[in-house]
């Protein structure tokens, strides 16, 4: 077989893998809703390279219109190294299963490290790069400038692709990797905008020209610099491959908490017990617990320090977000990290029915954490006390239940200690994350509108009493109806254990 | 504890996994299941254990439909694979979860636990690692112990000498049998060994494509000669 032969075949492999994904003839919803939203985002792009041109025109007087966007290059940069975060998978996870075979992994690791350049998804920001280009330079400098500049524009973000490669690489290994990038870009951002005259701005203006004037030390300097990213990737993704393949965490525990303070609560404790190290011994679950509440702490510190999020909607909209998001995370696809002991669990009676009650305990007593994040809020009166106990009760009372229903049909289950790429859950998910995130605030904002302040908050609160006082009654209506569907959700949860 | 097995039927689109007429497990009996790869001995402990749909028929535990009522997991003990386990815990701490959601105190686990020490020759309990870092055989051990622990009137094992070291595969045997004898349960064995099966099981059933075809009683060893002249050993 030759090499291209090769290629072809781990190409298509790789093709093979996603269509033939369990749930990949399951979720056309998704599909469809994954379609529509990459044509909406093309289309948003589109309409900003028609738009901005004349817009950034009159900017600056005597600057022509794509001086001005390429003194953003570094946003634009930035956006798309983040953005990778949810779609972009690392060569070494792709390259284990031909770890074993007669295939030299050198050359598997410079086939997908190519496929890292050559990939379609850099190109997705020449949405807004054609038209705006062909508006803006081909007039002035003509098709060849304008076919340069692209060309610098891509190899820009190919360099960004394989920034982002070794940056998740790092992040895989630890989630605290995360603040490496994260400096370096509000490094970047302080110099862009603290100063009066931004410092970046003239070289890397002068960085896109000379890419549109053609100037062939600038490209090759930039390809240079690609190599060595290539190059650094490359290192480390060969030593990354060994750990893939031979992938045990840390043997031995250090610390192997009793939690014997829920002994008292018998089987429910248990369950707790079962619930929190779920939490704290899965890398997936952990990290993902990590990064939302750095989002949390994020957004009540902007909110303390400054006034960026002193309106009315996104007062309540940080508020809600806090109290919603690290329950909606979890709960929207309950059930679905038990997939991969579910025979167990369904095998012992109703211990299904107690691992609702012990979520929907863990995930209220939880809702304390917003509450002490958002105290210095209230103390300084940035954020009423109404509005943190109505979202408080509401999600307890109101939105878990309905999170919760999501246990009757969930039935993906979900790696407990693997990064999952590209699962963005199914339709009824969706739904439920939206509901989950806009329902309160309409309840409040037309009961405030109706009765005025702050009875759209105690119609919250009373709410979630009633539903915290019935939270009886609707665990055992979902087991009822778990159990009803048991046969599928279970034949789901084995089909899809280890995809 | 008897279980009877009526017009149960499974079928996994054209092939059929399971096509039992009629069987019946006595109470107090020691079973062993033995057939080909894809013969349908998993599909039908998974049956029995209600844990896929059946298209037609049912399971009967003593007088429960195995469908219908969640009574009959009070009184069974099983281990198939390990999707019984839950690999974030220590071992300890997954026997102490079992024990505790069953209502048995620290001192009965302790008391059950010892008797089983020489099987899991300190290689399970004791240890600060997750399932996930166990070796299969010691897993294997682990689920097996787990399903025992309750004192079940009916114990099904999927394959239990798989991945065990010949010396476990001694203990078990002994296990099983002495459990069968101290305490009267129903127990089912699958099982590629067929020496294992026969050393221990009075009465074994060969399974092929899903039909029992064959009901070996088998009280002093004699269905060896008929198994191995069967799978042409």
């Amino acid at each position: 077989m030759t090499k291209y032969q090769l290629y072809k075949l781990i190409r298509r492999n790789d093709e093979l893998k996603d269509e033939r994904h369990p749930m990949f003839d399951r979720n056309r919803f998704m599909k469809f809703l994954a379609i529509f939203m990459w044509l909406y985002e093309a289309a948003i792009l589109v309409f900003m390279g028609v738009l901005l041109p004349s817009g950034f025109r009159g900017m600056y007087n005597g600057v022509s219109a794509f001086h001005v966007l390429d003194g953003f290059v570094l946003y634009l940069l930035m956006c798309d190294f983040w953005m990778r975060f949810f779609f972009q998978e690392t060569p070494a996870q792709k390259g284990r299963p031909y770890a074993l075979l007669p295939i030299r992994r050198s050359f598997l690791m410079h086939i997908y490290l190519s496929k890292t350049a050559l990939n379609w998804g850099n190109l997705f920001w020449f949405f807004f790069l054609v038209p705006f280009g062909l508006i803006a330079i081909v007039p002035l400098l003509g098709w060849w400038a304008f076919i340069l500049w692209l060309a610098g524009w891509w190899l820009l973000i190919v360099f960004d692709a394989y920034l982002y490669l070794y940056a998740r690489t790092l992040v895989s290994k630890s989630i605290f990797w995360l603040l490496l990038p994260l400096a370096i870009h509000v490094g970047l951002l302080f110099l862009m905008l603290w100063p009066k005259e931004n410092i970046l701005d003239i070289p890397l203006t002068e960085l896109m020209y000379q890419y549109t004037v053609g100037n062939p030390l600038v490209f090759l300097a930039t390809l240079l610099i690609i190599a060595l990213a290539y190059w650094a990737c490359y290192r480390q993704q060969m030593r990354m491959v060994y750990n893939e393949v031979a992938q045990k965490e840390e043997v031995e525990m250090k610390n192997t908490s009793q939690m014997v303070f829920l002994n008292r609560y018998g089987a429910l404790g248990e369950y707790l017990k079962l619930e929190m190290k779920m939490r704290l011994r899965n890398k997936t679950v952990r990290t993902s617990f990590l990064m939302l509440l750095a989002i949390m702490l994020f957004f009540c510190t902007v909110s303390y320090f400054s006034d960026a999020y002193s309106g009315a909607f996104m007062k309540s909209f940080i508020c809600l977000y806090n109290y919603v998001v690290l329950g909606m995370t979890m709960l929207i696809s309950i059930m679905c990290h038990e997939g991969n002991y579910i025979d167990g669990l369904m095998s012992r009676r109703e211990s299904i029915l107690k691992l609702l009650y012990a979520k929907f305990y863990f995930n209220s007593a939880i809702l304390l954490l917003p509450f002490l994040l958002l105290l210095p809020l209230m103390i300084s009166g940035k954020m009423s006390v109404w509005m943190n106990l109505g979202y408080m009760f509401f999600t307890a009372g109101v939105l878990y239940p309905i999170c919760f229903q999501m246990a009757v049909y969930n039935k993906e289950t979900l790696p407990l200690n693997t990064k999952v790429t590209g699962k963005q859950g199914n339709w009824m998910q969706q739904v439920v994350s939206m509901v989950m995130l806009f329902l309160p605030i309409g309840i409040e904002k037309i009961a405030t509108l109706l009765l005025g302040d702050p009875w759209g908050f105690i119609l919250l609160i009373l709410l979630g009493f009633i539903g915290l006082a019935l939270h009886k009654y609707w665990l055992l209506n979902i087991y009822q109806r778990f159990m009803q569907r048991r046969y599928v959700n279970m034949e789901g949860f084995r089909a899809s254990r280890g995809s | 504890m008897e279980i009877q097995i009526d017009n149960l039927k499974k079928c996994f689109g054209e092939k059929v996994a399971v096509n039992i007429d009629h069987f019946q497990v006595h109470s107090g009996e020691m079973l062993g299941l033995v057939g080909n790869n894809g013969a349908g001995k998993s599909t039908l402990f998974r049956l029995m254990l209600d844990l896929i749909k059946a298209d037609t028929g049912r399971v009967l535990m003593g007088d429960v439909n195995v469908a219908e009522t969640e009574n009959w997991k009070d009184w069974t003990g099983a281990y198939i694979d390990d999707s019984f386990l839950i690999d974030y815990l220590t071992p300890d701490e997954y026997l102490q979860f079992v024990a505790r959601i069953s209502g048995y105190s620290e001192e009965d686990m302790n008391n059950f636990l010892a008797d089983y020490e020489k099987f899991m020759a300190g290689e399970v309990c004791g240890q600060k690692k997750l399932i996930r870092n166990l070796s299969a055989g010691n897993k294997q051990k682990l689920g097996i112990v787990a399903a025992m622990m309750l004192h079940p009137k009916v114990l099904i094992l999927d394959e239990p000498f798989n991945f065990l070291d010949p010396s476990s595969q001694s203990a078990i045997k002994h296990l099983l049998t002495r459990y069968n004898q101290d305490t009267g349960a129903t127990i089912l064995v699958s099982s590629h060994n067929l020496q294992h099966t026969v050393e221990i099981c009075p009465r074994i059933a060969l399974l092929e494509h899903g039909v029992i075809i064959r009901d070996i009683a088998n009280h002093n060893g004699e269905a060896i000669a008929e198994l191995e002249n069967y799978f042409e050993v």
